[in-house]
């Protein structure tokens, strides 16, 4: 239908492909785009729609980008049960409090659960951990290295 | 038990039933939470005399505690978490993505077994928000335990 041949249109697709992976790769703004496709000598109405195609889809492009780097598995969701333990085979009356904790973690599109268990006092002692670990962002030498990066 | 000089004289086979009679014995009362007098008229029913009932007893009675908590140490159970590390990163660019700008916490709980005694920690990577929800589900269960505890 466009009267080419199939080579003329596999290499117009790839060409699109890296144009496009690459600016948003790079995150350029649109004077750097325009500027960089200028140098290919397309009229100004398709410099256009090559623009406007960058803009539309560059969000998307990203998020795919970033599905791409090495990564480890991700929290994905955390339940929880507490549990008393009466007896065993070797000791009967018992009563042992425990924390039972299934952990949901996303690795490559796979969902993988697990199974871990503690006790109170290293429930509390978690907790205690992680809440510093959420107050970090919010002090004074993170906020200066945000403020300085972008 | 068998290189120990004062029970030199014994026959040592006589010296292992002996050594395994008292194992079972001790771990059995241990097992059941036997009381003393349960234990003292098990033993009066073994024909042994009052003395040394009496000091089967309290050396019993002393050692009691650590027995119960090694009993109660022994079974299985899923693997249990005894630390947690964490560790914040900005991310500034990968080979894929350039300008991602993004704060990231990298979690390692430390993980134990029981039966093997060692494994491979669980670690997992999230965002602030995931990091606060995980966070707010663990403070739910605390809070869970504490109503128990007053039930």
């Amino acid at each position: 239908k466009l009267n080419v041949d199939v080579d003329t249109v596999q290499h117009g697709v790839e060409g699109l492909t890296y144009l496009l992976t690459e600016s948003s790769k790079l995150m350029i703004s649109e004077a750097d785009f325009q500027d960089s496709i200028h140098v290919l000598g397309f009229s100004d109405e398709l410099n256009k729609l090559l623009l406007q195609l960058y803009l539309d889809n560059r969000k998307e492009v990203r998020s795919i980008l970033g599905e791409l780097t090495p990564k480890l598995p991700s929290y994905h969701n955390l339940e929880w049960r507490l549990d008393v333990q009466l007896a065993s085979r070797s000791l009967r009356q018992q009563i042992k409090p425990a924390v039972t904790i299934k952990l949901h973690l996303n690795q490559h599109e796979d969902q993988t659960t697990q199974v871990l268990q503690t006790d109170p006092s290293t429930l509390l002692h978690l907790i205690q951990q992680l809440e510093q670990a959420l107050g970090e962002m919010k002090t004074n030498h993170c906020r200066r290295i945000v403020r300085n990066m972008k | 038990i068998l290189d120990d000089p004062d029970l030199k004289d014994i026959d040592p086979t006589v010296l292992k039933h002996c050594h395994a009679a008292a194992a079972t014995c001790i771990l059995e009362a241990g097992k059941q939470k036997a009381d003393i007098p349960a234990i003292s008229a098990c033993l009066e029913d073994c024909k042994l005399d009052k003395e040394r009932i009496e000091q089967f007893c309290t050396e019993y009675q002393k050692n009691k505690d650590a027995l119960e908590i090694l009993l109660g140490s022994i079974g299985r159970s899923p693997l249990h978490i005894t630390d947690v590390s964490w560790c914040l990163e900005y991310q500034i660019k990968s080979n894929q993505l350039h300008k991602t700008y993004q704060p990231s916490y990298l979690v390692t709980l430390n993980v134990e077994n029981s039966d093997s005694g060692s494994h491979p920690d669980v670690s997992f990577s999230c965002t602030m928000e995931q990091l606060q929800d995980l966070v707010g589900k663990l403070k739910d269960a605390a809070k869970g335990l504490e109503r128990a505890t007053q039930m």
